[in-house]
């Protein structure tokens, strides 16, 4: 596997502000990468700094090989980007907006163009206005732009944002379909855990500017998912499950660790030592608790 | 050199892409007007123009010889047969006091209307504050010239700037110096109506002399005794030349001077313009002057 | 390059500003042509006569009178002498400045909206081709295109160029179809007196010269053009540094407007020559009216005029291109 995309030490200053602190990390060919961080850890200005809307202050990234600093136009070439809402012209025609970014990149063909509007579906109302679109046509129309030049990176700013359910779903679904089938490298941010843990290969976690960790979603949040017991008797069952693993009491209910393997076995043991076990719960842990997990008990601000 | 290049690169390609593909493709594709090109087609091609605009205005304005163009002579057109009047002066003949703005011309004119159907036709060149040596100097320019050839009436009104100065002559007058206006004025007169003449030797000329506005102030007598002079001196003038009236108002003004005169107590007002207007009309009957 | 200002011309067309900018032309040229049809009916009443000699005769001794009158300002009383003595110029050598005709009128059309209403129909084009991408937010999708930004920015202004001259069009072609209806379609080589220079209150006629109608009405298109993309090229670095299309309208409005009310009063303030507002009347260089402040020259008009719109073209640029989007 190769790394399409990579930054260094990316930094920016804004005044006597220091936003964004240092970022390093890079993504492989045909996976999904999210961006994981509460509003205002610097999840937008990281990502504009990657497609070139935002100078960095100092640090590097490269696309394919090329600097986006130094070689401009061959370096965004190979990226295709949704930063925040798609916004098109809303007086433009779907395929009219299409043809328009399509002109903008250095050769194109009516046959790539209905590739991508068939492959987002939006075939039946593309040369409608976009001004009649509904936001997950637009999302989609967005993301038909996004892969009009073929690109091997792909960024998208909290590409579920304002959609229902259903569309959340096909949106998930057809971004794992894009990293899979077309081996592109797609970056995904978003402030919700779940959504990552559900799309994603890796997760970068970002607070306050920096990165405080990168790792594969199933290992973090294996570390970090709780069960809650609901047991008749408190002292006695803590006691037991203490010899296991590490106990913490809230709300009435016992908390430990998630340990797939081992949960039949504990309750096997609470119920054998005649203490009656009314729920077993395991939880994700949500955002806030990874941060203060995370972060030594910083919170979000 | 380069700059060239590249801008003759960027129209041929506007005409291969504009132009020479559409009407190839044309052939296979349906007709489809495609406004935006046809809108930029044509724009590209006026701002040509503009451009050339621009060169043409350095050109010309910029680096124009100095020689004057030959204007060519228009033949004159003498119109119709409607009845010209011209209106000659200062502010009397102007109207000033007047507050409908017409003047005795005015009143005279709309006495003429309901006594004959002969379109008429009114030049009303007077300029207010005129004095007679600026009358000369106005009858000098050609187009003045060619109104007075065409003109079957004039009427005059001048030298009341020359002996009133403003009211400032009479206020603290010396007989010197009156006479020396006077002397100088009369001479100018005399050169208007010999311009008049030549001019046009057919038209009725209506010299409206001088009525004194200052009748009533304490110096009255004596500033009326020079107003009967000029006016009987200016009326000696237009004597000598044919088909020149001198047409007086003293007599006009001399009973009810206030009642007659505009609140600046020198121009008459409505009423007085009235009056003037009443008896130049009187003497311009139809029966003779259709005749000519 | 090509194919991004056809990407800029689709987005104007598309946004319906040059119909709506032609259909208040054509209705202003209708008004206009009404207007003048009236005062040239109204005049030959008063007058009894359509010759235009009389007429111009009678102009000349009302601006006489007007001049004679007191509690007239200097400004004023200056312009009406120079304005006196082209006058007399005019007649002195048979020539009748307003003849009519559409070519006439479209002349004077020109004349009379070059300092505001040209450059306020420029103003409705120009002032959201760059800040609309940045308030709809479709400059983010813009600049993340393997184009470097300079040639973004200058596919822009090209378009606003195409656009300016498609303006112009509109107002010639407009104002020849809809005048001509009235007062015939002739007239295209009645010859004009140009080369008027003022030192200060006389006219110098040492330059004056004979043109053509046609050549006389190019000229003065050209400098209309030349203004038109002055005041483009301002809007347009408005646009380029606000967001807020209603900002840069109200920031140019304010100016034009200032402009033509300083032109007015501005004689005594020395130094306000070298606003650009008060340098937009280029055609009274041409037709020999008296400039708004002494010593202002064609030749300094057009001088400042570029000053101004190449700063505002650099400006433009480098905020363009240095500036982060956010």
């Amino acid at each position: 596997m190769t790394d399409t995309l990579v930054v260094q030490n990316l930094r920016k200053t804004i005044g006597k502000k220091e936003i964004i602190k240092g970022l390093s990390f890079s993504l492989r060919e045909g996976e999904v990468f999210g961006f994981l961080g509460p509003n205002g850890a610097g999840k937008t200005t990281t990502i504009r700094m990657l497609v070139g809307l935002i100078k960095p202050t100092s640090g590097r990234v490269s696309i394919c090989g090329y600097d986006l600093q130094r070689q401009f136009a061959d370096a965004i070439r190979h990226v295709g980007c949704i930063v925040e809402n798609p916004e098109l012209y809303p007086y433009l025609s779907g395929w009219e907006n299409l043809e328009h970014f399509a002109r903008m990149l250095p050769s194109f063909s009516k046959e790539r163009l209905q590739e991508v509007v068939h492959l987002v579906g939006l075939q039946h109302r593309i040369h409608d206005r976009v001004r009649t679109y509904s936001l997950g046509m637009r999302q989609r129309l967005g993301i038909a732009q996004a892969l009009l030049g073929q690109p091997k990176v792909l960024i998208l700013d909290e590409p579920t944002n304002g959609l229902d359910p259903v569309g959340i779903r096909e949106m998930r679904e057809f971004i794992r379909l894009l990293a899979e089938k077309e081996k592109l490298s797609v970056l995904v941010s978003s402030h919700l855990l779940s959504e990552i843990q559900l799309m994603c290969d890796r997760v970068a976690i970002m607070a306050k500017g920096e990165i405080i960790r990168i790792d594969d979603v199933e290992t973090l949040l294996k570390e970090q998912a709780r069960v809650y017991w609901k047991v008749d008797s408190l002292e006695r069952a803590k006691n037991i499950l203490a010899n296991e693993t590490t106990v913490l009491e809230t709300d009435g209910m016992l908390v430990t660790g998630y340990e797939a393997s081992q949960l039949a076995v504990w309750n096997e043991k609470l119920v054998q030592a005649g203490i009656r076990v009314s729920e077993i719960q395991p939880k994700l842990p949500t955002l806030e608790d990874l941060f203060i997990e995370l972060t030594g008990g910083e919170t979000i601000d | 050199m380069k700059a060239v290049a590249s801008m003759r690169r960027f129209f041929l390609s506007c005409l291969i892409r504009f132009i020479i593909v559409p009407w190839k493709q044309r052939k296979g594709d349906s007709v489809k007007i495609n406004s935006v090109k046809i809108i930029a087609i044509l724009s590209v091609l006026a701002s040509i123009l503009w451009g050339y605009g621009l060169v043409a205005m350095v050109q010309d304005q910029f680096f124009h010889p100095a020689a004057s163009a030959p204007l060519k002579n228009v033949a004159k057109t003498k119109n119709d047969h409607a009845l010209h009047l011209v209106a000659l002066g200062d502010s009397l003949t102007r109207g000033t006091g007047d507050e409908t703005g017409k003047g005795y011309v005015g009143y005279l004119v709309d006495d003429l209307r309901t006594k004959t159907k002969q379109p008429l036709q009114v030049t009303n060149l007077a300029v207010k504050g005129l004095r007679s040596k600026e009358l000369v100097e106005q009858l000098k320019q050609p187009e003045i010239q060619r109104q007075l050839k065409q003109a079957d009436l004039v009427c005059l009104t001048i030298g009341g700037n020359d002996l009133f100065q403003g009211g400032e002559s009479l206020r603290n007058f010396s007989p010197q110096r009156i006479k020396q206006t006077e002397h100088a004025y009369l001479q100018n007169l005399e050169t208007i109506f010999r311009t008049i003449r030549t001019a046009n030797s057919q038209a009725i000329v209506f010299y409206i002399s001088l009525y004194n506005p200052f009748q009533q102030l304490n110096n009255g007598q004596i500033t009326s005794k020079i107003v009967r002079q000029w006016n009987y001196d200016s009326a000696e003038v237009a004597a000598r030349y044919p088909n020149i009236i001198a047409v007086p108002t003293y007599d006009l003004f001399e009973l009810h001077t206030n009642e007659y005169l505009y609140s600046d107590q020198f121009h008459p007002n409505k009423e007085g313009y009235k009056l003037i207007g009443e008896r130049v009309s009187a003497l311009i009957t139809f029966a003779k002057g259709e005749g000519k | 390059m090509i194919n991004l200002v056809y990407n800029e011309m689709l987005k104007i067309v598309r946004k319906k500003r040059l119909f709506i900018i032609s259909a208040i032309i054509a209705v202003l040229v209708g008004l206009f042509t009404y207007a003048q049809y009236k005062h040239v009916q109204d005049v030959q009443k008063r007058l009894g006569t359509t010759d235009w000699r009389t007429q111009l005769q009678q102009q000349i001794i009302d601006t006489q009178n007007r001049l004679n009158s007191s509690g007239i300002s200097e400004e004023w009383r200056k312009f009406l002498k120079i304005r006196l003595q082209q006058q007399q110029y005019y007649l002195d050598h048979n020539i009748n400045p307003s003849a009519p005709g559409a070519p006439t009128f479209m002349r004077m059309f020109v004349e009379n909206s070059i300092e505001l209403f040209l450059p306020l129909m420029v103003m409705v084009v120009v002032a959201d081709l760059v800040s609309s991408e940045a308030s709809g937010g479709t400059m983010k999708l813009l600049l993340t295109r393997p184009v470097k930004r300079w040639k973004i920015l200058l596919s822009k202004y090209i378009a606003m160029g195409v656009s300016i001259s498609f303006i112009m069009l509109a107002l010639v072609v407009l104002s020849y179809a809809i005048s001509g209806a009235v007062f015939g379609y002739g007239g295209w080589n009645l010859p004009l007196l140009t080369g008027f220079t003022v030192q200060g209150e006389e006219l110098n006629t040492a330059n004056v010269h004979l043109i053509p109608q046609w050549k006389y009405l190019l000229i003065e298109l050209g400098l209309a053009s030349f203004v038109a993309i002055v005041v483009g090229t301002l809007t347009f670095m408005l646009s380029v540094i606000m967001r807020s299309t209603a900002a840069v309208m109200g920031i140019m409005l304010a100016a034009l407007i200032s402009g033509a009310i300083l032109s007015n009063m501005v004689s005594s303030w020395e130094s306000a020559k070298y606003l650009f507002m008060v340098n937009l009347r280029l055609t009274d260089y041409i037709s020999g009216a008296a400039p708004p402040i002494a010593g202002m020259t064609l030749g300094f008009s057009i001088g400042v005029l570029a000053v101004w719109g190449l700063v505002a073209l650099i400006v433009s640029f480098f905020v363009f291109i240095t500036r982060d989007v956010y």
